[in-house]
């Protein structure tokens, strides 16, 4: 497969992450779309790295998944808290920082 | 070797006040410690400066440009160092006694960091070399005297009182300022047209350059420039009619009492005056022949002062009160001996003036730390409640008795019934008695009679007011249940000094007055003297002040001692006088209600008030710039919807956006 392939895959997903974020209420959906965009963006680290000859996009990409998962916890963990507060993950019904 | 610290006089007493304010909490009885050792060092420099200038009659200059026109230095002359030992030496006792009176405030560190401040201040007065940083200093006392009037601040009284201070003494300064900008404007002229020439523009205001340009400028001028300059030593040294604010100075701490009557504070004027005596001693005399203008009205203001001043004094009840009105006539005394004796001998008046004012300044601090340690003892003002502590607090009550003869001008004057022997008598009786000869002989010379007839009867009054206080507290049957006790020695001790210096500080008159008056000699300023007939007073004129005060001091054992006479016919609010007196004249009320709130409050602040909130804040603030921004606002909020998802599209909106553009812009495959 061409780097082209690769890069119209990471576009697909990255689209799929943004509409998703966009049009969707739930909390917990709204996470799983933004680590659609991080993984779309590793996907490009990786395939530039592999068509360079050159691991440093690669190592770059492991950190990248590392910190994701970190902030996969500490986003469920919010959510737990919001749940137990409001009853609900329902971003729209969250909305007191307005005017 | 000493006069190359000079400035270590004052940045001593200002280092403590910073480490004081910082770390006083954390340092033993609350950083006492910290100004009574910087003062100390203060009083040993200045005390080395005097032992290497008084030989030789020589004077410490550093003087240095500072900004535009204007430098900052020091002028050590003897004037100045005789005002710097006595202010270092009374203000070093002042403290050392405070550490026993205030050492149960929980606000110590405060209250040291204050008057370490406030001493630091007056020495800056006194040595400084121009009057531009005189005034800043002068400024900075009154600043001080404001903390430290209002120290108590959650009183209400007090509160009231260091405003009062505040603005009442404002008054005389923007006089003072107002003085110096048109002597300024004065020696600006002088310059520019080449009359007046100098090495540097930089030091136009230093005295010695103020004293050189006397004989150039306009004598009206000069009438206007001093009397300006004597409206500020009204207002700092409590001369008619800006008195009032220090009798309520009595709201403060006893010990900032003393600090303010007897060394750094009041006398500021007194030493103003005689400071720049070359100027008024020279101003023409279009009032009386031979006396200049500026004398005559310092004349006059001190002597009806120290009269007006003694008459209150007579029926006051807090034993401050009759202290603080002491005071006022005593500044009285010193700016009426500048004004007669600078008439008929020149140069002495200075001499005269400074060792009143030295003298007085020893036995004041005594009374007031004497007030003071009866206040700590019985805790009360007021000496109707007091009585009979003589046999409870003897080291006080012998050292207060000691001050009030000094006050009266105890003494016995040999040498005017002609006998070969000294004078021999209390710093007050050879300080006073000096005033009073001046006053006399100002009264031959120029035939008014009048100030020496002021001085006369305010020795007599004072003589009666002073041991009317000193019988009702000491003797007699207490007249209530208070438990007293004499102070501790931290206390009794600076009165002990300080008594000594009361009674002896009189011997030194002489060698004072030779040093003092050579003062503007040492600067080459020559000094008129109204010449007049040859004077020799008798016998009973010499005597009269002694006359006087012995007579006092039985008029009061017979009324208040003895209780010979029933006052209370007198004494009662329905006796005219006496409710004159009791209301000091009505100046609180002209002063405060009158001036202070109807005409500054309810017409000039509020016509401001109303300019301000309803013409600018409501017409132009309300209609026009804030109701715009309002709307504006109004609009622009409902951008904030709360909802994260429109953030996000509006993120990814604009992003897109930027990369259409950029591509447009930049172009590429």
């Amino acid at each position: 497969m061409s780097l082209y392939s690769y890069l119209l895959i990471s576009i697909i997903i990255f689209t799929i992450g943004v509409y998703g974020i966009i049009t969707q209420r739930s909390g917990i959906k709204i996470l799983m779309c933004i680590e659609l965009l991080l993984n779309s963006a590793n996907l490009n680290l990786v395939a530039f790295s592999s068509y360079n000859g050159n691991a440093t996009g690669q190592v770059f990409a492991i950190f990248s998944i590392a910190i994701a998962a970190a902030e996969a916890a500490i986003g469920f963990a919010i959510l737990v808290a919001l749940f137990r507060l409001k009853d609900t993950i329902n971003l729209d019904n969250i909305n007191i920082l307005r005017w | 070797m000493f006069s190359e610290f000079a400035a270590l006089i004052v940045l001593l007493p200002v280092i403590a006040f910073v480490l004081t304010l910082f770390l006083g909490k954390k340092l033993y009885s609350g950083g006492a410690l910290l100004p009574i050792a910087a003062i100390a060092g203060s009083f040993i420099i200045s005390v080395g400066i005097f032992s290497e200038i008084f030989p030789t009659h020589g004077m410490v200059q550093q003087s240095f440009p500072w900004f535009a026109g204007m430098n900052i230095g020091i002028l050590i002359d003897p004037l100045a160092v005789v005002m710097l030992m006595m202010v270092t030496f009374v203000s070093l006792l002042i403290h050392i006694y405070a550490v026993g009176y205030m050492a149960h405030d929980p606000a110590r560190p405060r209250y040291f960091a204050e008057t370490s401040l406030f001493t630091a201040a007056m020495l800056s007065v006194i040595l400084s070399d121009n009057i531009l940083q005189f005034f800043i200093s002068w400024e900075l006392v009154g600043l001080c005297s404001f903390l430290l009037i209002g120290f108590w601040y959650h009183k209400p009284s007090a509160a009231a009182a260091a405003k009062k201070a505040f603005l009442v003494t404002r008054v005389g300064d923007v006089l003072f300022l107002a003085g110096i900008v048109l002597l300024y404007v004065n020696m600006k002229l002088l310059i520019d047209n080449g009359t007046l020439v100098m090495e540097s523009r930089s030091f136009i205001l230093q005295f010695r350059t103020m004293f050189e340009a006397i004989p150039l400028i306009d004598g009206t001028q000069l009438t206007y420039i001093t009397l300006l300059f004597f409206g500020g030593a009204i207002g700092k040294s409590g001369q008619f009619p800006l008195h009032g604010w220090l009798p309520d100075a009595m709201e403060g701490p006893t010990t900032v009492s003393a600090l303010i009557h007897a060394a750094t504070m009041v006398t500021a004027g007194v030493y103003l005056v005689a400071r720049t005596f070359p100027m008024f001693a020279a101003t023409p005399s279009t009032i009386s022949t031979g006396v200049p203008d500026s004398l005559l009205i310092v004349t006059y203001v001190g002597g009806f002062t120290a009269l007006f001043a003694a008459t209150m004094g007579l029926v006051m009840n807090d034993i401050k009160r009759v202290l603080a009105y002491s005071t006022v006539s005593q500044l009285g005394y010193m700016m009426l001996a500048l004004g007669t004796a600078g008439t008929v001998l020149g140069a002495k008046a200075v001499g005269i003036s400074m060792f009143h004012l030295i003298s007085h300044a020893f036995f004041k601090a005594l009374l007031f730390l004497c007030a003071g340690s009866v206040i700590h003892a019985v805790g009360t003002n007021d000496i109707r409640e007091m009585g009979g502590l003589f046999s409870k607090m003897k080291i006080t009550a012998i050292t207060m008795l000691i001050a009030a003869l000094a006050l009266a001008g105890f003494g016995l004057p040999f040498e005017g019934l002609g006998m070969p022997i000294m004078n021999i008598g209390t710093a007050g009786f050879f300080s006073k008695d000096a005033i009073i000869e001046g006053a006399l002989e100002y009264g031959e010379v120029t035939h008014d009679m009048i100030p020496y007839g002021f001085a006369v009867i305010a020795a007599l009054l004072t003589s009666i007011y002073i041991f009317r206080l000193w019988f009702m507290t000491f003797t007699g049957k207490p007249r209530s249940e208070r438990h007293s006790h004499e102070s501790p020695r931290v206390m009794t001790g600076p009165l002990m000094i300080l008594a000594i210096f009361a009674l002896l500080f009189g011997f030194s008159q002489t060698g004072f007055y030779g040093y003092v008056e050579k003062n503007f000699e040492l600067m080459d300023v020559n000094i008129a003297v109204h010449e007049g007939e040859a004077f020799h007073p008798s016998a009973l004129v010499i005597l009269l002040p002694v006359i006087v005060g012995v007579l006092g001091l039985l008029i009061s054992y017979i009324i208040y001692n003895k209780r010979m006479l029933d006052m209370s016919k007198l004494v009662s609010s329905g006796n005219p006088l006496y409710k004159l007196l009791y209301n000091r004249y009505y100046e609180p009320k002209l002063g405060a209600d009158i001036i202070g709130v109807k005409l500054t409050h309810d017409v000039v602040a509020r016509s401001g008030e109303f300019i301000d909130r309803k013409i600018i804040d409501g017409l132009v603030i309300d209609n026009i710039i804030s109701n715009t921004l309002l709307k504006l606002g109004e609009i622009v909020r409902k951008l904030q919807t709360g909802v994260v998802q429109n953030y996000a599209s509006v993120t990814i909106f604009g992003i897109a956006l930027l990369l259409i553009i950029l591509r447009l812009i930049f172009g590429g495959t």
